[in-house]
């Protein structure tokens, strides 16, 4: 509410900002709140830019941005979280840049699933999802230490799309169901829906509620087409604002506006979603 | 270790329908966000705050958890009311806009003044996809007759507009059982645009039930000049619908694994380029630019596989199929970058 700079002055205003977001977040769990918010971080290179300051300052202020929402959702009740991470296509860009985005995922990745922190203070899954074939191998093994170490939190789930695209997703649930078919487990007259939603997120997290796209493009670039087409209730939000800018008020808002929508609309949505 | 909630088979919140046209009527619909009218919201907003149906609150909870349940209810139905407030007043500006744009930007049936508009623009999408929504017969333009003439304007103004290919997404699949009324619409309104003379030639397929037709009607005395390979009709149209999306992977997945029983690929031939291959013959090539002529955004389980780096337009509030909109589109087109990933 008040500007950070400002708070971190006055321990005083820092309770008070503390408090009236406390409220709001109570006020808001008192109404419809979606199971599963998608988030495509865009932005960072943009705000280094327009701040002129370095790509990476850029990359951690998105790091910062990204703990804050996940807070944020969580407290208010969301059970799970996707996160674009980083694209199959992002591995046309710099190989600095790359290296950049990897370290500052294993770093802060490490340090949300480490004991005593975040995860498991607020109980959260990290689940690697997309085609972990192509993480480097020095990469590869700490990712799946932080799997391991959150793998019995059971109350929420952070997914972590790394690296993903959907065409690539909905191709290894084909690959996969075309595996067990030869393997026996699975018939091909018992081939449905249901059989080919078998990736990770289909498994592990309820239907996509909500997709929130930051920096204003109004494109999905890969990122969840399949998860959006199955729920017919499902909302995409595309905001100009840039994502380390992107904070609690902003989440907020996208919060209440879904929740009034669902409020308003209960008796429709009711019908679309049961199977008559 | 703790049981983990499988969601693929739990009936939590919506779960994959086996088909989507399977509704309490047999006609898939959508909530019209902005349908309501002002005194039926009011109602339900009070409804809202005198009967909430939230799991916070059981028999069981204490009366400080009662007291303040109810008294955070009641702000949360208060910031409801300022956001339908707020809502009525963006509405009422955004119909205004709308209505301003109507006035600047008529075409006026003229193949140029269209051209003269898109010519300002430093790029054009190669393929165009609208998604198009069928509305009750009482409604302006309503019914399958107002959806069919929706559709023959904006294949109008994709010629015009010098764009070779459009589909035309409707969820439920109405203008392909529609085809004979839609291709003497599309004709006649060419003919509007372009003189009787000088109608461009189109064609009209229908990927799903691989049938492809060209022109007005078969009786045609151009469809020798449609069937001569060489003649690529100006504009290439193809109807999509609900089933063109997840049902079609899911059929490609069973015909894939039957494959692969019988040894003809193995499950490591299923690459992206692979399947993509396959979904172009299936369903057709990924649009540039993806416009839906709807107040909210809501992509109505659009085929998935294709909407993966295009554009998505609407104007909010809108719910008519109009120049403007469709302009408006490809002015915005024209001003966005792509990277793919970079």
């Amino acid at each position: 509410m008040f500007p950070k700079f400002f708070t971190n002055q006055f321990p005083l205003v820092m309770y008070l900002n503390g408090l009236i977001e406390d409220g709001i977040i109570n006020i808001v769990k008192t109404g419809p709140v979606p199971q599963h918010i998608a988030l495509v971080m865009d932005g960072n290179r943009r705000y280094a830019k327009v701040n002129g300051i370095q790509l990476k300052s850029g990359h951690d202020a998105g790091a910062y941005a990204l703990v804050e929402v996940l807070g944020c959702c969580y407290r208010v009740g969301v059970k799970a979280v996707t996160i674009y991470a980083f694209s199959i296509e992002n591995f046309n860009r710099s190989q600095a840049e790359i290296n950049t985005l990897l370290e500052l995922l294993k770093q802060k990745l490490l340090y949300l699933s480490d004991t005593g922190h975040y995860a498991e203070r607020y109980n959260v899954r990290i689940n690697i999802v997309g085609n972990k074939d192509m993480i480097p191998n020095e990469f590869r093994s700490a990712l799946d230490k932080v799997e391991e170490l959150t793998r019995h939190h059971t109350k929420r789930t952070l997914n972590v799309c790394f690296p993903f695209t959907s065409r690539d997703d909905i191709t290894s649930s084909i690959a996969n169901v075309a595996n067990r078919v030869l393997s026996e487990e699975l018939a091909v007259a018992d081939i449905n829906l249901q059989q080919v939603s078998n990736s990770v997120i289909d498994r592990t997290s309820p239907p996509l509620d909500i997709l929130i796209r930051t920096s204003g493009h109004t494109r999905l670039s890969d990122f969840l087409t399949w998860q959006l087409s199955q729920n017919p209730t499902s909302t995409v939000v595309f905001t100009n604002t840039l994502w380390p800018n992107f904070k609690f008020w902003q989440m907020m808002w996208i919060l209440l506006t879904w929740s009034y929508y669902q409020a308003i609309n209960a008796s429709e949505i009711r019908i679309m979603t049961t199977d008559n | 270790m703790p049981i983990e909630q499988d969601y693929s088979k739990t009936e939590h919140g919506t779960q994959p329908v086996e088909s989507d046209h399977q509704d309490l009527n047999g006609t898939p619909t959508l909530p019209s966000f902005t349908a309501k009218n002002s005194s039926q919201t009011v109602n339900t907003l009070w409804r809202t705050l005198i009967t909430p149906n939230s799991p916070n609150v059981t028999p069981n909870s204490s009366y400080y958890e009662l007291i303040s349940f109810y008294v955070y209810h009641g702000l949360l139905v208060l910031l409801y009311f300022n956001i339908f407030i707020f809502g009525l007043i963006t509405f009422s500006i955004n119909r205004t806009k709308l209505w301003f744009f109507e006035l600047a930007y008529n075409p006026s049936k003229s193949p140029s003044v269209i051209s003269a508009d898109i010519g300002k623009l430093n790029k054009i999408p190669k393929r165009v996809s609208v998604i198009l929504n069928l509305k009750p017969e009482e409604t302006e333009n309503g019914g399958i007759s107002g959806l069919i003439s929706d559709s023959s304007e904006v294949c109008a103004w994709v010629v015009a507009s010098g764009i070779k290919y459009l589909s035309i997404y409707e969820y439920g699949g109405e203008l392909k059982n529609n085809i004979p009324e839609l291709r003497r619409s599309v004709y006649k309104k060419l003919a509007v645009y372009y003189g009787t003379d000088n109608v461009p030639t189109f064609s009209i397929k229908v990927p799903h039930a691989n049938a492809i037709y060209y022109g007005a009607s078969d009786q045609d005395i151009d469809q020798q000049r449609y069937k001569n390979t060489a003649h690529k009709p100006i504009l290439q149209i193809v109807l999509l619908s609900n089933v063109d999306g997840r049902a079609t992977i899911v059929d490609l997945t069973k015909v894939m694994a039957d494959l692969t029983t019988t040894n003809e690929i193995s499950p490591k031939d299923i690459t992206v380029k692979f399947i993509d291959d396959e979904l172009k013959q299936l369903v057709g090539e990924e649009p540039d630019l993806l416009i839906l002529f709807q107040p909210y955004l809501n992509l109505q389980s659009y085929p998935p596989w294709h909407i993966r780096l295009c554009e998505i337009y609407w104007e909010p509030d809108n719910d008519a199929v109009t120049y403007p909109v469709y302009l408006r589109a490809l002015q915005k087109f024209s001003t966005c970058k792509v990277n793919v990933g970079k």
